[in-house]
């Protein structure tokens, strides 16, 4: 009944939200429907993850293991201060007249529907209904980032809607083949549920799992912006308005990625590790492809966006490295790029907002004009570009010994370097952007709610560059287990 | 009656690449989703499965009935009547699609299969639907057209999981069915948006964000 509570908070705070959006409460409505959600989210974890039971409804058609509940309390966390920084954020909006009301009641109502879809995703078992919840983030999230309405909006969001829709059409494909793989060891009820699949893993047809693999890889690589067929990423996540582009880099970049590893975990037991390296090269090509345009990048929102591509590169790197350590890396770098990233991109969506341009050249000296906003900014910056003592530095690091234990001293090495490049493009326009005298405007204070959703983040970027907490590396363990074939 | 109901398929798909209009566009996909229903009931009659009866319902009244509805009504609103424009002339369209048709056979006849006894013969359709659905999306700047080259895909994926393993589990297909429908009506709200704005339905005009 939890799970059916939290998609049912979560519908709630959308539906009240968008219904009274002519009313002001219903910002603080939508607000404390997201904290139940996180709630109830929280309660799940501790259910599943740290009393090690798995929670299952309606035969199997609800499923949740460490591996769902990690995703899920990352989904509500970073949804939960999305929907407080969106209140600050939309009011300034309204004020300045660029939407009404009613248009803000509709961008709640998606919003809460799209962090619906992503929590559905991570708390399915059947591969089909996985697939379902991937299409359906899709849908949602095209309409958020056509939000605005414009020109550039329309066209970022149809690129996303086509290739997203084609690219999960091939995961589809890819799910029928793995689906056939079983069907001679397992009845056609059971050969779509992950579970049951992963038991039976080493019975499967090789060859039917491996193309069925390498189809999902494609299809929701497509989802999670891996290069080469992350193209749409940049526009569609600097088209959004900035609470949308930090869940979408923040969770689901995650959500299409958590797709590809629940398929991975099965293949790679079934093809005796042979399906890491597809995740190697996928990974490490990703973060390279990001160098130029992180270099030579004039939008701010946009060298936001390909840092989520080489982010997203680095996750799929290291379970591509695999062993206790690489994936242990992987999920902390999961947790820590969600932080950081969403962080990033509210400092961002404040100075975006307050300087009237995303162009980096026209933006200087945000310390002395959004004191706030600037400090932030400077420490989600140095953050997501991997220095320390923040706490990306700390998962960066842990992958790069885990592919030097793995064998994969090559790659490993390659990927220092790139990342050492990628820090030295980002740090160049952050700092030209956070000093330099005070543009002839006055002082903004930043907004409550926004200072309120980037404190919380905060937190969690600088306490987690100096030591991971207990309870995340249970989770993480826990999760680890799960992804390794541990179910109870 | 196989053969029959794949050439209805592969020959209505091909119309595709020679039409100039779009409301044309949508008659075929009208036509190729009945082909679609009819090959559920045929199936059914076959195996007596009863969710594939249910499926051929579905495809009747959801892909049949209202997706074509729902382009029709976008297609009048926004007068885009007859600027189907292509990439391609009219005779390397034709030629590619061609081509495409026949390896859709060929990828077919080669893909050994389990459990796929009734519905082998539609697979080569069924492969062939999906190549052609990504080069109407590839070929064609008009952005209803490539809205059309995504339903095509999804009939073409629809077809391979009906013949090869007798369709998902009940829930699954419905869950398909639920987000092409929501696909096809955010497709239709963002060509109404991007018509009113861009005053044109031409994708050329939106290629303003690189690097």
């Amino acid at each position: 009944m939890l799970a059916i509570g939290l998609f049912v908070v979560t519908l709630l705070s959308g539906a009240l939200g968008g219904l009274f959006s002519r009313h002001k409460f219903a910002d603080f409505l939508q607000a404390t429907g997201s904290f139940v959600s996180l709630l109830l989210a929280g309660w799940i974890a501790k259910i599943v993850i740290f009393d090690g039971n798995i929670l299952i409804y309606s035969d199997h058609l609800i499923y949740i293991d460490a591996l769902g509940a990690f995703n899920i309390m990352l989904i509500a966390m970073v949804g939960f201060v999305a929907a407080v920084y969106s209140v600050g954020y939309m009011r300034y909006e309204v004020a300045e007249g660029f939407i009404t009301r009613v248009q803000l009641g509709r961008y709640y109502f998606f919003f809460h529907c799209f962090i619906l879809s992503m929590l559905w995703v991570s708390s399915v078992d059947n591969l089909g209904m996985l697939w379902v919840g991937i299409e359906l983030t899709t849908l949602i999230s095209a309409l958020l980032v056509s939000f605005y309405g414009t020109q550039h909006a329309l066209e970022a969001a149809w690129k996303y809607l086509i290739m997203g829709v084609v690219g999960i059409g091939f995961a589809l494909l890819g799910i029928v083949f793995l689906y056939m793989s079983g069907l001679n060891t397992m009845n056609p009820a059971a050969a779509l549920q992950w579970s049951s699949l992963m038991v039976v893993a080493d019975q499967l047809n090789p060859q039917w799992v491996e193309i069925g693999f390498i189809f999902i890889l494609i299809g929701f690589g497509t989802k999670a912006g891996l290069a080469p067929m992350h193209f749409w990423l940049p526009d569609a996540h600097s088209q959004a308005p900035a609470p949308v582009s930090a869940v979408l880099s923040g969770v689901l970049l995650n959500t299409a990625l958590y797709g590809i590893f629940r398929i991975f975990a099965i293949a790679n037991l079934t093809l005796h590790g042979q399906a890491a390296k597809y995740l190697i090269g996928f990974g490490l090509f990703s973060i390279a492809v990001t160098v130029p345009f992180i270099m030579v990048q004039k939008d701010l929102k946009r060298m936001l966006a390909f840092s989520s591509v080489e982010h997203m590169g680095i996750i799929t790197l290291a379970v591509g490295f695999g062993g206790p350590l690489g994936l242990y890396g992987a999920f902390l770098h999961m947790f820590n790029h969600s932080m950081t990233k969403s962080l990033l991109f509210f400092a961002a969506g404040d100075v975006a907002q307050k300087y009237h341009t995303k162009f980096m050249d026209r933006i200087f000296g945000v310390l002395k004009a959004l004191p706030f906003t600037g400090i932030v900014m400077l420490i989600a910056a140095f953050g997501v570009a991997g220095a320390p003592p923040f706490s990306i530095f700390l998962s960066e690091f842990t992958i790069m010994l885990a592919g030097a234990a793995s064998g994969n001293i090559f790659a490993a090495g390659i990927f220092a370097l790139l990342i050492v490049l990628i820090f030295a493009g980002m740090s160049y326009y952050v700092l030209k952007m956070a000093f330099g005298k005070m543009p002839v405007r006055t002082v903004h204070q930043t907004d409550f709610w926004m200072k309120t959703a980037m404190s919380i983040l905060l937190v969690f970027v600088i306490v987690g560059g100096l030591y991971v907490p207990d309870p995340l590396v249970y989770a993480i363990h826990a999760a680890v287990a799960i992804f390794q074939g541990g179910i109870k | 009656m196989d053969s029959f109901i794949t050439v209805i398929l592969l020959v209505s798909t091909l119309l595709l690449f020679r039409t100039k209009k779009t409301m044309d566009a949508v008659f075929i996909i009208t036509i190729q989703s009945a082909g679609l229903a009819v090959i559920g009931f045929i199936m059914w009659y076959r195996t007596g499965l009863v969710h594939l009866l249910i499926g051929a319902v579905l495809t009747l009244v959801v892909k049949t009935f209202l997706i074509p509805y729902i382009l029709y009504y976008t297609v009048r609103k926004t007068k885009e009547h007859r600027n189907i424009v292509r990439s391609m002339g009219q005779f390397p369209t034709m030629l590619i699609a061609l081509l495409l048709t026949v390896l859709g056979q060929y990828v077919a006849s080669h893909l050994m299969l389990p459990g796929a006894e009734h519905g082998m013969r539609y697979l080569s359709a069924a492969i062939g639907l999906v190549f052609l659905g990504t080069f109407t999306i590839i070929n064609n700047k008009q952005v209803l057209m490539e809205g059309i080259g995504v339903i095509v895909i999804e009939n073409g994926l629809f077809l391979i999981t009906q013949s090869l393993s007798y369709g998902m589990p009940l829930a699954v297909e419905l869950g398909i069915f639920f987000d092409l429908f929501v696909a096809v009506v955010i497709i239709a709200s963002l060509t109404f948006k991007i018509h009113s704005v861009f005053h044109s339905l031409n994708t050329e005009k939106m290629q303003d964000l690189r690097g």
